[in-house]
């Protein structure tokens, strides 16, 4: 229990994927201008990484591992990830073309967010077990969605000042970033 | 008669230098009869009165010379007696011309024999009343509307209309507002001091229109004279249940509705509310003095108290002038300026309006006009907000100034409604405490504006589709 | 070899699975979409101004293609987007004639004197809500630019504290006309040459005193035009813009020197479509 608690606050807070590990700044900074597109973009993250963390899993174990083809596991995994977004796609036209239109050419990138492949990489690499691997993956999403909510917020907050000419637009956005990920900084040493 | 002090404090409110010095030891002085009055159709909320008279007419003092136009509207009545010169435009403070009708006083001053005929009356009617208040209510209602009563606190909200709250919202608190906690102004300081009888016989008389059983009369601590003259003249009511004076709080808002009735019964009136929702109903002392007039000598309204005060002017008074009255001849009536004029205000600074000219007519609103110095005027140039915080601290309504002043300069007006920006009461706390000088309330205003007249439009092509 | 086929046929496995997945996913969860809205966007100008009435080129497309809107509602698309709009969804379309923006004030800094000192947020419909402005002028252009930043084509300029428009800049879009609080800018035929440069509805001896190019009324104009081309509306001067007229003296003969002539460009704005060019 503790356990899963841990990778919990570390993958969430220590080590947010977003802020500490450098990974899914494309939709970070894309899909940050107004909160109702981020949450969207929140669930559709959610969903892809905990599903391909699963997938992906048992792609390796069953597959890639007795074949001892580990070699084409970026390859798999890709295809996997690729797959669940394409699916989240198609999907979400359906069910909310609203947000399917705001979130536009950022929601196939969820697929080349080194987020999600990152995710499942280092499930490999930790050697997690198949509940752990999926903990993992879900929490990683959780750590990318608070990011992007928290920053969110504070684009919306910036978009109405009037930064000089020089900042205005992804400039500031992207020292704000950097100012959020030095906050971040301060949860290292919460989990040994 | 009991004192009693209030019980709660509503969140914010600053404290501006009073200066109520310049007049509030002044007596109130009647202004003899100008030169022009310029009678404004559209002296109150609600649809502007319809002319009934033309250019030629005469016109005798206490005649409508205006016909409310709706339920929500006010009839205007001529101040004196003399000659229409014309039915036209004319400038009002908020800016936008508004009809008017020009009267020539012929100095003669006379009544319309109307209105000494219903006075002699009304004595009659008053002890039925008394006796049954139910079957004569509306008589006094119709009273008070024929008079063109407005709210003469500021709002100019029609009083007959207020004092007819629909039947599901029964009222049993009626507060009388004498808490005029504006700088500078002092026009129902005195009229409680010199007139405290008459303001407590409207006060009951209005009580039992409106069928509540409390009674309470708010003045604020720094107003000890006006206190002392309510109790003594309490002294010959006291038999009247439930009726009490509550002495405020020195502060800035304690005198708007919302803030003065949270502090005397701890209610609070809900967004987009109105006191009726919660059982309250307030009403301006000035407002109650013209009721009392109007119910007992059936005199419509067709004067008021105005505070024409500041450093420039020479000599400050408490001005009881006709409605129409121009601010120029009321100035010239104090004696001029001595000295030079930044600002002229109609109102009081906090929440007062600017004046360009003072070739304005006064109204049954006009509290005060307030003359600034260059060297009281404060002119600011506005930096970026610097998040302190001031504005939240200062809101008397709780809400966040800082925020919607930024939403409403970068044209966000959804996001201003959802932070409830039509809640704001103008009252100009937040503006009086920020450090960077931002135009907060100029925003929110400009901001309401943008927003009510969209819901117009909205509502309109609403009905336009399902006709 | 053998290795290769193995790799091969494992992950060619997967991707048949993925791919049944997402043929499936597309059969129950597809949606049409006409392919002709991405056609008509592409068309359309982009400038998102909201002159034709909807929230933006993308929302005017899907209206034009769904709901049958007019195709010549966009006043910035010249005639060869229309034939094309045209061709696309095959309905007749009848340009309408080029409109310019002008605004109907002459008084700047120099001509208009101004009556008291305005301290708060520089936009024109705070200003005017502020005691009726600061201009002597009740009707008059302020100066504060709200024209100007919502101009989407950055066509009108202050020039010495009065708004103008420059003709050949201006996509006929409207926003201004709406953003003008005072309501002084109005949409004229861009071959229209002869202008009333004021909007005071104050009689003469007011408007003297308020600008030295105001109209005083005197309604020497409404003789030279002909074809009752100016009419006089109360104590205001009013071109009749339905009508085209000129005349080389009326400049010079307006005793309160606010009428002009201006040499417009590009006056082959004019739609000349009477025919579609595919069939109904």
């Amino acid at each position: 229990m503790t356990e899963y608690l841990l990778l919990v606050v570390g993958a969430v807070l220590v080590n947010n994927f977003v802020l500490t590990r450098f990974l899914g700044i494309c939709p970070f900074l894309g899909v940050s201008k107004k909160l109702s597109t981020a949450l969207g973009m929140c669930g559709a993250v959610v969903f892809v990484m905990t599903s391909a963390s699963a997938v992906v899993w048992l792609v390796e174990a069953y597959l890639l591992v007795p074949l001892k083809i580990e070699y084409m596991r970026t390859i798999a995994f890709i295809l996997v990830i690729a797959s669940f977004v394409q699916l989240v796609d198609i999907a979400l036209k359906k069910i909310s073309p609203a947000l399917h239109g705001a979130l536009g050419i950022f929601l196939p990138l969820i697929t080349t967010n080194c987020a999600v492949l990152g995710v499942a990489r280092l499930n490999v690499q930790f050697k997690y077990g198949f509940g752990k691997a999926v903990m993992f993956g879900f929490a990683a999403s959780l750590g990318f969605s608070l990011a992007l909510v928290i920053f969110t917020g504070l684009r919306e907050k910036i978009d109405r000042a009037d930064p000089p000419k020089a900042f205005q637009g992804v400039a500031i956005a992207l020292v704000t970033a950097g100012l959020l990920s030095l906050a971040f900084m301060g949860f290292a040493g919460l989990v040994k | 008669m009991k004192l009693l002090k209030a019980k709660h404090k509503s969140h914010g409110g600053v404290h501006p230098k009073y200066r109520k010095n310049l007049v509030q030891d002044m007596a109130i002085e009647e202004m003899p009869l100008p030169q022009l009055l310029r009678v404004s159709m559209a002296q109150h909320l609600g649809a502007p009165a319809r002319p009934v008279v033309k250019k030629g007419d005469t016109v005798l003092r206490g005649q409508l010379i205006g016909e409310a136009a709706g339920f929500i509207s006010a009839a205007v009545h001529a101040p004196t007696s003399g000659t229409v010169k014309a039915v036209t435009p004319c400038p009002t403070p908020a800016g936008p011309q508004a009809p008017a009708i020009e009267i020539e006083p012929d100095g003669e001053d006379r009544w319309d024999p109307e209105v000494e005929k219903s006075a002699a009356a009304r004595d009659g009617l008053i002890a039925e009343f008394q006796k049954s208040p139910g079957a004569k209510k509306d008589v006094v209602l119709g009273i008070i509307a024929d008079a063109g009563i407005v709210g003469m606190g500021g709002a100019g909200f029609p009083t007959h209309v207020k004092l007819s709250p629909p039947p599901k919202k029964p009222i049993d608190t009626l507060i009388i507002n004498g808490a005029e906690c504006e700088p500078y102004l002092s026009s129902d300081n005195r009229l409680m001091i010199e007139h405290a009888e008459r303001i407590w016989s409207g006060a009951l008389l209005v009580r039992k229109v409106l069928g509540a059983g409390t009674l309470r009369v708010a003045i604020e601590e720094n107003k000890p004279e006006a206190i002392a003259a309510m109790e003594k003249a309490a002294g010959d009511f006291g038999g009247e249940a439930d009726v009490a004076i509550v002495v405020l709080k020195t502060e800035y808002p304690q005198g708007a509705e919302k803030q003065q009735i949270y502090a005397i019964t701890g209610r609070e009136v809900p967004a987009g509310g109105l006191p009726m929702d919660v059982g309250t109903v307030v009403q301006n002392v000035g407002t109650t003095y013209a009721v009392w007039d109007a119910v007992v000598n059936a005199r419509p309204l067709i004067q008021r108290v105005t505070s024409l005060t500041g450093s420039p002017v020479s000599t400050p008074r408490n001005v009881l002038a006709r409605v129409g009255t121009s601010y120029a001849d009321m100035l010239a009536f104090c004696g001029g300026t001595a000295g030079d004029v930044a600002k002229a205000i109609s109102g009081g600074p906090m929440m007062g309006l600017a004046q360009a000219s003072l070739d304005i007519p006064t109204t049954k609103t006009t509290s005060g006009i307030v003359l600034l110095t260059p060297a009281e005027l404060s002119v600011y140039g506005s930096t970026p907000c610097i998040s302190c915080g001031r504005c939240v601290d200062g809101c008397p309504m709780n809400l966040m100034p800082c925020e919607l002043s930024q939403m409403l300069e970068a044209e966000d007006y959804d996001a201003a409604e959802e932070y409830n920006v039509l809640d704001c009461i103008e009252c100009g706390c937040c503006a009086f405490q920020c450090p960077a000088h931002r135009p907060l309330v100029q925003h929110i205003r400009q901001g309401k504006a943008r927003i009510m007249a969209k819901r117009r439009a909205e509502r309109q092509a609403a009905a336009k589709d399902e006709s | 070899m053998g290795a290769l086929v193995t790799t091969a046929s494992a992950i060619g496995g997967v991707g048949l699975v993925c791919a049944v997945a997402l043929a499936l996913a597309a059969r129950f969860l597809g949606v049409e979409e006409d392919q002709r809205i991405e056609e008509v966007v592409d068309l359309l100008p982009g400038a998102n101004c909201g002159g034709c009435g909807f929230a933006g080129c993308a929302d005017y497309a899907k209206a034009m293609v769904i709901e049958g809107a007019a195709i010549n509602l966009c006043a910035p698309c010249g005639a060869e987007t229309l034939q094309a709009l045209s061709e696309l969804l095959g309905r007749k379309a009848e340009a309408t004639e080029k409109e310019v923006a002008i605004v109907l004030c002459g008084g700047n800094a120099t001509s208009a004197p101004r009556r008291s000192a305005y301290n708060g947020v520089a936009d024109c419909a705070a200003a005017h809500a502020v005691g009726g402005g600061d201009k002597v002028c009740q009707y008059g252009c302020l100066g504060y630019g709200s024209c100007a930043r919502v101009c989407p084509s950055g066509a009108i300029e202050l020039v010495d504290g009065l708004a103008t428009v420059h003709p050949d800049l201006c996509i006929g879009c409207g926003a201004c006309v709406r953003t003008c609080p005072r309501h002084l800018i109005k949409m004229v035929p861009a071959t229209r040459v002869v202008h009333v440069l004021c909007s005071s509805r104050a009689k003469g001896p007011v408007v003297k005193k308020a600008c030295t190019v105001g109209c005083i009324g005197c309604s020497i104009c409404t003789k030279l035009a002909e074809d009752n081309a100016i009419r006089m509306e109360g104590p205001l001067a009013v071109v009749d813009y339905s009508k085209q007229f000129d005349h080389p003296e009326i400049a010079e003969k307006c005793p309160g020197h606010c009428i002009v002539r201006h040499q417009t460009p590009n006056t082959e704005h004019r739609a000349s479509l009477k025919e579609p060019a595919g069939t109904s």
